[in-house]
């Protein structure tokens, strides 16, 4: 999307569709098989993405379904002060936000590291066989990673704790300890998806031209050297762009990793609820919609602002980078 | 995948490349302890990865009784098929749940990747003044949403889609990503060729399903594969709009309720005449999580080919 | 580019509105009363079978309703697995394919589902022309009050005509309580449980003293209605709890038990020891079994759940599969009397507010309800093959009946009557000494014409029950380093979520109730 949008703004633009209103009927008429190939799409978006748009005003109500969702009573703020005033939005975005930086930071680092090894690898077989493997966590369904997790991590006949008992120790009580979550799910968020997001990298390192390897070689650089000087420059800008898409989407997360891996266990919410599973609990759980549509509006609008900003700020360092 | 999407596509349609001449390159220590590491961490990062579907395989060949006493183990613990005679015993849960599961995952693919490839296009073609609004459109839905309290009222209460699996299906047909990746796929495909249909005297429908359409088969098998990975996998629309209103619930919801309740297990067993104690409750969940995922990873292998060409296609260059 | 998107934008906005307007007017209900049977779908919760008996009964239920009514009926099933859940996600959706809805006020939402438009209300004189043997019985005790919301109209129908005590409480073993120390192997205080889950822990290494899932608050309850006098008003809930008490010593001022007194951090305390102690799983919270099943299997040495539960299930059930394990049930409020007679409407029927026949809808459910052979096949099924009657007049099953699997599953809790129902032969052989201990030490619950206005407090027990949602499951199953820390900084968030100004609201409904009752 970066690059596509940068890229149309560079070009000059051949028509200009708003001018006249003649012009556009005229347009239209000529375009039509081109406009009726969007038009599926198009539908789509308007029914499942646009129509809902004007429900969030159920966060400003007190909504009932006889009512309606513009026939319910309005009580303006009302739903948003106990999720400000309790820092519970506060908590929500904070955990979504770490957990995206987290994320970011570690995911990029071994994808990168990951790819840059792949490369050294000579042995054919190796190199495919080690990629199937490292993909396959991005096939299974959340559900199973939910599973695996059980398997690995339950008191009474976890693996984890299997190990502990036959070495003599005490199992550990994994599910109630808040304050190992955070690496639980990070660790499995890097285990679903550094395979493969190495591939972008490894693709990119592809992609280098083969001259500057052989400058380096000349010039009698090391191993180390060649990283440094030749592979991580040449990454920057699949880097930067990454980094720009991700810090867009940071006030969301990976909702189905954290429902399956947490689920209802309010004992481990501190640490692990972020907006996305707090939406889903307040409907599944609480029958509560107001406050549910007010966290994910809150959600929408700040990530908007968000997008606004970060492209703002990039548009100002090289508005090459720039999302739009 | 996002990753993907941020890919910035060769601009000539230049043929990726894949394979690199050989490095003439005289190589010293360095070299040598860097792919020593490469080998080491690579290997053992695979490892990690694989361990824990070695866990799941093992566990749901092991007897329930063993499981109890030592807890799951890396390899089988008193070796039985006793859990999967339990899931076929009465497998019309399972079954059904199979085909609701393919025939979405299909029907889904094909029609959302013919949608997606028409749209991709048409927005690509440089001729088609309306690309930019219609792409801004698309794309603003990624920037801000209804939230999914006002999209499950509007999907249940105004569309009354609740209850059916089309709730599940359209929902699942595009995303304004596959969209966006399309089109970043379409530019590599030579502008020549289009205006060489035109000459001819070609439809622009005409251009897109007799000419571009076959130039785009590692796109195709990268999109379709998200797609239909994400019919595959899908447990949670399910949950919002199916519920318990169907019979066979999609393959990974049947799963998730499997997993998560006690009463979803016997009754996947139902007919069995069996009661919940006597079950192999824990290796029979396993058994249904290596059924429930068993096809997707067994058709990776050939697809992989396809799937990972098609993302460097699509991936950035430097 | 801006300005194609704002038009579009605009056309969009214009369109879902027009279809959210048009929506709301509803579906206009049509009469059919002559020609082709309607079909009326019941939603009932359970799992649907599978065993053929529910549509073998049906095939001779539905010439009853077809000439009785015109109609014919079917069910729709909301099933065990997170039943919550879908129950609320089932009635918010307004699938008009449900026309009759089992609801409840203490178990199934019926207020909030009420208030938020989800049932149809009746008015009295639909109740009289369509569902009249209904409307009379149930107006001659006055009961239409108990259904009413604050707008003066009637939302459910209650099961006002059926003995059921829905009074919770410890199913556990005598014989493992006698060999714990206990005197006849009955238990008489909540905090005994300690001693005999210790002994379950140290004897019977296979079993879990108490083994349970999933979110309830039963062990705080349990220990705060024997340990107080506070009285919980029904009908106002925040999320799945009842934070609204008073005391029976002040029954005009508004309190809430997990605000007030030191109660709940004794009970939060008691739940930590026994989470110390291995009462339960250690993962209970991520969790679900069923548990009652263990208890059958000796597996658990503890179940919980109301008394009727026990007369019809529990003591026959044990009896069978674990001989001479003498269950007994300790209610919660046995120490000190504090427990209530049954409210009225444990069980209760709706009409679905988008239902297209709630006129036919009523004319079925006054048929079930009162039609004596309609009753006997919806309720037991078809003699001979669902059940057979002794020669003393008991209900009983016929040679090589299973209940686990032959069950019919009907399902119809909302609208049971006395008149029609025998005893049983699976029913505990004591149950009319259990009934008469219960009905001695019972209270009558005080509030069921109290109607709350709670319009303006909704936010307020939204939030209230995001809190409380939060912090008791983790109390309940003794999760807390420190149970009177975590009680202290839950009492602050509830009051930061308005707990005042929603007590204060009651009260002042409160206040006004208690002046019509002089």
């Amino acid at each position: 999307m970066a690059a596509a949008l940068t890229q149309e703004r560079v070009q000059p633009r051949e028509t200009s569709t708003t001018k006249k209103p003649k012009s556009l009927l005229r347009s239209i008429v000529r375009n039509r098989v081109l406009l009726l190939m969007c038009l599926p799409a198009i539908l789509f978006f308007v029914v499942f993405s646009y129509a809902p748009m004007p429900g969030a005003w159920i966060a400003f109500t007190n909504f009932n379904y006889r009512d309606g969702i513009f026939g319910s009573p309005f009580v303006g703020l009302r739903n948003f002060e106990f999720l400000i005033q309790s820092g519970q939005l506060w908590l929500l975005t904070k955990n979504t936000v770490l957990y995206n930086l987290a994320f970011i930071v570690l995911g990029n680092f071994l994808q990168i590291a990951i790819a840059i090894m792949l490369n050294e690898v000579r042995s054919k077989y190796f190199k495919k066989i080690s990629q199937a493997v490292m993909f396959l966590p991005y096939f299974i369904s959340v559900v199973l990673i939910g599973v695996i997790a059980f398997n690995l991590l339950n008191y009474d006949t976890g693996y984890v704790n299997a190990l502990i008992t036959q070495t003599g120790g005490d199992p550990i009580k994994i599910y109630s300890i808040a304050g190992a979550w955070p690496i639980i799910i990070i660790l499995f968020q890097l285990w679903q998806s550094t395979g493969y997001g190495s591939i972008v990298y490894f693709a990119a390192i592809m992609g280098i031209d083969n001259s500057l390897f052989e400058a380096a070689a000349i010039d009698g650089a090391s191993a180390w050297q060649r990283i440094r000087y030749v592979i991580l420059p040449s990454l920057k800008p699949t880097f930067i762009i990454l980094l720009l898409f991700s810090l867009g989407g940071i006030m969301n997360g990976n909702f189905g990793l954290f429902w399956n891996l947490v689920g209802n266990n309010a004992a481990l919410f501190q640490t692990t609820d972020i907006i996305e599973t707090s939406v889903y609990r307040m409907i599944i759980s609480q029958n509560n919609f107001t406050s549910s549509t007010a966290v994910g509006l809150y959600q929408s609008l700040f990530g908007f602002a968000l997008v606004m900003l970060a492209n703002w700020i990039v548009r100002k360092i090289n508005e090459d980078y720039a999302l739009f | 995948m996002s990753h993907v999407v941020a890919a910035k596509p060769p601009r000539k349609a230049e043929p990726p490349r894949t394979v690199k001449p050989p490095r003439k390159v005289r190589l010293d220590r360095s070299d040598y302890v860097l792919r020593g590491i490469s080998y080491l961490t690579v290997a053992t990062f695979a490892t990690f990865c694989a361990l824990p579907f070695i866990l799941i395989i093992s566990a749901s060949f092991s007897s329930e009784s063993a499981i109890m006493r030592d807890g799951f183990g890396l390899l089988p613990r008193e070796f039985t098929f006793a859990a999967y005679e339990y899931i076929f015993r009465a497998p019309r849960q399972i079954i059904g749940s199979y085909v609701v599961t393919i025939v979405m995952t299909v029907a889904g693919t094909a029609i959302g990747l013919f949608v997606i490839a028409m749209t991709g296009y048409a927005l690509q073609r440089k001729d088609f003044p309306f690309r930019n609004s219609i792409s801004f459109f698309i794309y603003f839905t990624t920037l801000f949403s209804a939230g999914l309290a006002p999209t499950f009222i509007w999907v249940s209460r105004y569309l009354e889609l609740r209850g059916s699996y089309l709730a599940v299906f359209l929902q699942l047909l595009m995303t304004p990503w596959l969209i966006i990746l399309m089109k970043n796929f379409v530019r590599s495909v030579p502008y020549e060729i289009v205006e060489s249909g035109k000459i001819d005297g070609a439809g622009d429908f005409r251009i897109f399903l007799r000419l571009v359409l076959p130039m785009m088969k590692p796109a195709l098998a990268t999109i379709g594969l998200f797609l239909a990975l994400g019919y595959w996998n899908e447990w949670y629309l399910s949950s919002l709009y199916l519920g318990s209103t169907v019979e066979f619930k999609p393959l990974q919801y049947h799963l998730y309720n499997i997993i998560n309740t006690a009463n979803a297990l016997r009754n996947s067993v139902a007919g069995s005449n069996v009661s919940i104690t006597e079950l192999p409750s824990n290796t029979l969940k396993m058994a249904s999580a290596v059924v429930a995922t068993g096809p997707i990873v067994l058709a990776y292998p050939f697809v992989q080919r396809y799937f990972v060409s098609g993302i460097t296609v699509g991936a950035v260059k430097g | 580019m801006r300005k194609p998107l704002a038009r579009v934008a605009a056309a969009t906005l214009a369109l879902g509105m027009s279809a959210a307007t048009l929506a709301a007017c509803g579906p206009a209900g049509d009469e059919a009363e002559s020609g082709e049977p309607t079909e009326i779908t019941m939603l009932v919760l359970g799992d649907k079978p599978t065993n053929g008996r529910l549509e073998a009964m049906l095939e001779e239920l539905n010439p009853i309703l077809t000439e009785q009514a015109n109609a014919t009926l079917d069910f729709f099933y909301v099933e065990w697995a997170d039943w919550q859940t879908q129950y609320n996600t089932q009635l918010l959706s307004g699938d008009d394919n449900v026309d009759l809805i089992t609801t409840a006020t203490d178990w199934l939402f019926a207020w909030e589902n009420a208030e938020k438009g989800a049932f149809l209300p009746l008015s009295e004189e639909m109740l009289q022309e369509y569902a009249p043997r209904t409307w009379e019985q149930v107006d001659a005790e006055g009961h239409w009050e108990l259904t009413k919301l604050d707008d003066g109209q009637i939302y459910f129908i209650p099961e006002d005509n059926f003995t059921q005590w829905t009074n919770h409480g410890f199913f556990y073993r005598g014989d493992w309580a006698t060999e714990a120390g206990f005197e006849d192997g009955t238990i008489t205080k909540f905090e005994d449980f300690t001693t005999y889950f210790k002994w379950v822990k140290e004897n019977k290494p296979k079993a879990y003293p108490w083994d349970v899932s999933l979110s309830i608050d039963a062990a705080l309850t349990g220990y705060l209605q024997g340990h107080t006098d506070f009285q919980t008003i029904q009908g106002i809930s925040a999320g799945n709890y009842f934070p609204f008490q008073t005391t029976e010593a002040d029954p005009y001022t508004v309190t809430s038990w997990y605000m007030e007194g030191d109660e709940l951090v004794e009970a939060a305390e008691l739940a930590k020891e026994w989470n110390d102690i291995g009462v339960w799983r250690e993962d209970a919270l991520n969790y679900d079994g069923q548990t009652r099943e263990q208890f059958f299997a000796g597996l658990s040495g503890a179940d919980q759940h109301h008394a009727q539960t026990f007369i019809g299930t529990i003591v026959d059930n044990m009896n069978k599969k674990q001989p001479g394990s003498d269950p007994k049930f300790f209610y919660w409020g046995l120490e000190n009397g504090n427990y209530f007679r049954d409210i009225l409407t444990h069980g209760a029927m709706a009409v679905n507010a988008t239902s297209a026949n709630p006129e036919k809808a009523l004319e079925v459910y006054d048929v079930l309800r009162n039609d004596e052979e309609a009753y006997k096949l919806l309720n037991f099924g078809i003699e001979g093959t669902d059940y057979v009657m002794t020669d003393d007049g008991k209900l009983g099953y016929p040679e090589g009946y299973d209940s686990s699997t032959d069950a019919l599953g009907s399902n119809f809790w909302a609208g049971r009557m006395d008149e029609f129902e025998p005893d049983r032969v699976t029913d505990a052989p004591n149950k009319q000494e259990i009934y008469d201990q219960l009905d001695a030490g019972a209270k009558d619950y005080p509030y069921s014409t109290l109607i709350v206005n709670k319009d303006l407090i909704d936010p307020t027990l939204a939030a209230m029950g995001g809190v409380l949602s939060e912090y008791i499951p983790q109390l309940q199953y003794g999760k807390f380093e420190d149970p009177a820390a975590a009680v202290a900084e839950m009492r602050q968030k509830l009051m930061d979520a308005g707990y005042e100004d929603a007590r204060e609201s009651i009260q002042t409904d409160l206040d006004a109730w208690a002046e019509t009752q002089g």
